[in-house]
């Protein structure tokens, strides 16, 4: 079989909680050997954290949250507080092509890994920084959390019903953005340096990585010094084009029903008509107040009342079939159950990745949302157990001795 | 020195977001990308606006003129066979193609990675489709909205505990076309890698529904691991994680560690409400929310965005503003950095754009060049390149191929 795309390269990887893991999981995706450097003494938030099996935590190993951000990665144990740490550490970089941190900005100069020494050590390293705020500026020593990030950016202010105040993405979206668009600039770093034998430094800000997908509003205003409105799900060239509730009750939280919801988004005049034929209103094909686009913006709230008044005496699944069946842009609002359970396409294209784990056994994640035709990308493995693959580092990749390993950690220095 | 990315090759067939961004980010770096539009009208993207003025104009369309900088244009009817003959010429001498043609048009025009391999066995072909190349979606409609749904992030946000009559709401813009166009990339990149150690191409199919299914933090999980729906009206595990209105706009409070928590009530000057029990910790606080919020809403309401901002992050508390676009453009911090770039153009004239996502200390990102108005490089590159005649040009023209 074809070797992975990245297979050979080595990656020391000093990140934590999501940018930085869903950085290396792109790469470990792509076959790389994602190495992840850990610590007992403070162990990264996301295996603290929930969902665990049956609700139980009580072990480092049994996050859903960790487990699903670190597939196909090794865990290496290192208590920095300890010289012998840090000995190990340089060892790993001087063996790696590619060094990435998401710590705020100095931590890693701190620590004696910062670029320059690191360049000594391995000149040709690639190393990337995903800080809240970058490098330089005022507030480079700022910090950022994942949560904080998305209003930061601009989106909030741009997200919300119409006349509410801006709301929140619903996730720490700046985490994945910023660690996608690191993975990028990782890889073009290795192409450069195929060609030329040259490493570099790469200063991401992951307040920057979310501005650059905010054209539409921040275009408004450096054109027309406009801040944009915020209009819901509402779009300014289709109606209707929103979320509609749908005969499903799939469950309830703290005492409120969960509706089950379909998404539309009906792009044509044409697509109209055939809506108000599938919704069996065919006179309203032909009412004026709904004719064009135009006068279905115009007459939205209404458009809208016509549309929900329908949806809520269907079924979610089946409306969505027989809406993309003539031809319209309708889902089902997804949520992780229906994911989980219900979408018959993603179990198709065999997306999901059951691997084998030690503490959770075979749990249902996601896997790589591409596919390749010659070198197949895949998961190769679950998340490590904090420190699985300790001894295994120390002594095949780095050349420790068995006595070498047992006295560091008597020492505490693979805590 | 030349960007990282300068020795690669890329054909664009591009509508809207999805491709357009993927390449946009190589020619950032110094790829030389050919975008192929339909003659006539062009990429959809050119009338999505923000336009100056607000006038409509196929040239000043500010999310095209963004996300096609530094890239050449040319129009092809690629369903006619002229069309296509000079397209397998153009994708012959390219490391990369890159297109989001939706399925049932690519069968339509008959694109397939067997036949453009045929063309050129080196080619990284990658299709960025909403639903991926295989399975009963395949040809499914989709738009913005449909995707985030699609994708389980809809469900996560929008009304919440206090507002549950509030539907499922998307994020503003065009994310799921940005995702796809930036995990496309990545995995374009990687099959790049191994073109360069193989010598050979190969197909890669990007799922957008997948790569936002991928991002979902802790929600997914919720359902293999405890059976539990994790949906916008669900309590917030810790807090306060909110916005609250400021004097003169909106703060965003986030005190997820205890030391952030104990860092804001300085901040506030110990008010002794904080020492109430019922706010002990993180989790306490999230079950007490209601009672909290009237004290913090009572206290942000005094304070101006910027001075409890710098207070809270003096005490390492990572609060941050609500920002408006005003708030960007206006940042001390994003205009130390030069974050925002100027690109001149023709038709739609200097302007502001959000630039690079990445800076890298040896290699540049950099503007080049302003987005092609429609067919600008026909001459240069299927003249200049493929050395097609200019008689045969204006012919084609005339036919409506070019």
């Amino acid at each position: 079989m074809a070797k992975l795309p990245l297979e050979g390269i080595r990656i020391a990887d000093f990140t934590w909680v999501w940018a930085g893991p869903y950085c290396t999981l792109q790469l470990a995706h792509l076959g790389a050997e994602v190495i992840r450097i850990e610590t007992r003494t403070r162990p990264c938030i996301t295996r603290q954290l929930p969902p665990w099996p049956q609700g139980k935590g009580g072990s480092l190993n049994r996050s859903g949250y960790f487990n699903q951000y670190n597939q196909g990665k090794k865990s290496l144990t290192l208590n920095f507080k300890l010289p012998a740490a840090n000995d190990v550490a340089r060892k790993l970089i001087a063996k790696s092509d590619i060094v990435v941190n998401n710590f705020a900005h100095g931590v890693m100069d701190k620590m004696g890994f910062g670029y320059d020494a690191l360049k000594q050590t391995k000149p040709d390293i690639i190393m990337i920084s995903l800080s809240g705020y970058g490098d330089t500026g005022p507030y480079r020593d700022f910090i950022a959390y994942g949560p904080a990030q998305v209003p930061l950016s601009g989106l909030s202010a741009l997200t919300g019903y119409k006349g509410w105040p801006p709301m929140h993405s619903g996730f720490s979206y700046a985490d994945p953005n910023a660690g996608v668009h690191g993975a990028f600039a990782i890889i073009a770093a290795l192409i450069h340096r195929n060609k030329t034998g040259e490493g570099q430094y790469i200063d991401m800000s992951q307040w920057e990585a979310m501005m650059a997908l905010l054209p539409e509003g921040i275009l408004e205003y450096t054109f027309n010094g406009v801040e944009p409105e915020r209009n819901g799900n509402a779009d300014p060239q289709m109606a209707p084009h929103g979320v509609y509730r749908c005969l499903d009750r799939p469950g309830t939280i703290l005492g409120n029903t969960i509706d089950q919801f379909v998404a539309i988004a009906c792009a044509t005049d044409a697509e109209w008509v055939t809506l108000t034929r599938m919704m069996g209103r065919p006179e309203l094909a032909t009412d004026q107040q709904f004719t064009t686009v135009m006068a279905r913006k115009a007459n939205e709230e209404l458009v809208d009342k016509v549309v929900n008044q329908w949806t809520s005496t269907q079924r979610a699944v089946e409306l969505a079939e027989s809406l993309q069946n003539a031809g319209i842009a309708v889902v089902v609002v997804a949520d992780n159950k229906f994911l989980s359970e219900e979408d018959a396409h993603m179990r198709e294209r065999d997306y999901w990745v059951y691997k084998e784990h030690a503490e959770v056994g075979k749990m249902q994640h996601a896997g790589v949302p591409w596919k390749m035709s010659r070198t197949p990308t895949e998961v190769r493995a679950a998340a490590p157990l904090i420190g699985e693959q300790t001894q295994e580092i120390l002594t095949d990749l780095l050349g420790y001795s068995a006595t070498e390993v047992e006295s560091m950690r008597a020492q505490g220095a693979l805590e | 020195m030349p960007g990282a990315l300068s020795s690669l090759k890329v054909i664009e067939v591009g509508g809207m977001v999805a491709a357009p961004y993927a390449t946009k980010l190589m020619a950032d770096l110094g790829a030389e990308v050919i975008k192929v539009e339909p003659p006539g009208v062009g990429d959809p993207s050119r009338g999505r606006g923000p336009f100056p003025g607000r006038v409509p104009h196929r040239e000043k369309s500010g999310l095209f003129l963004y996300l096609n900088a530094n890239k050449y244009g040319v129009t092809l009817d690629l369903a006619r066979p002229e069309g296509m003959e000079l397209f397998e010429r153009l994708v012959s001498e390219a490391d990369v193609l890159v297109h989001n043609l939706w399925p049932p048009d690519m069968d339509r025009i008959g694109l397939s990675f067997v036949r453009m391999s045929k063309v050129n066995p080196r080619l990284v072909m990658t299709s960025i489709t909403p639903y991926g190349l295989t399975g009963p979606h395949r040809d499914w409609r989709a738009e913005d909205l449909t995707l985030w749904s699609a994708g389980g992030i809809c469900a996560i946000n929008g009304g919440g505990m206090d507002h549950p009559e509030m539907p499922p709401l998307k994020a503003f813009g065009s994310q799921s076309g940005f995702q796809g166009g930036v995990h496309g990339a990545v995995a374009t990149l990687g099959a790049v890698m191994a073109l360069m150690r193989d010598g050979e191409g190969q197909h890669v199919d990007v799922s957008i529904q997948e790569a936002l299914a991928s991002q979902l933090e802790l929600f997914f999980e919720y359902w293999p691991y405890m059976g539990l729906i994790a949906n916008r009206l669900g309590r917030k595990p810790i807090q306060p994680l909110e916005a609250m209105q400021c004097k003169d706009g909106f703060i965003y409070l986030c005190c997820v560690e205890e030391h952030q928590w104990r860092g804001f009530v300085e901040v506030m000057g110990n008010p002794e409400w904080a020492n109430e029990e019922v706010f002990g910790d993180r989790f306490k606080r999230a079950e007490n929310w209601e009672a909290l919020r009237i004290f913090l809403e009572e206290y942000v309401s005094h304070q101006t965005v910027l001075d409890l901002y710098r207070k809270a992050q003096e005490k390492r508390v990572p609060f941050a503003p609500v920002s408006t676009m005003g708030d960007l453009l206006n940042s001390e911090h994003l205009k130390a950095r030069g974050f925002f770039v100027e690109i001149p153009h023709p038709i739609a004239g200097t302007q502001t754009y959000p630039g690079a996502p990445l800076k890298y200390g040896a290699t540049p990102w950099e503007i080049r060049m302003p987005a092609p108005v429609l067919g600008q490089h026909n001459e240069e590159i299927l003249g200049g390149r493929l050395g097609v005649s200019a008689a045969r040009i204006a012919e084609l023209k005339k036919v409506g191929v070019i």
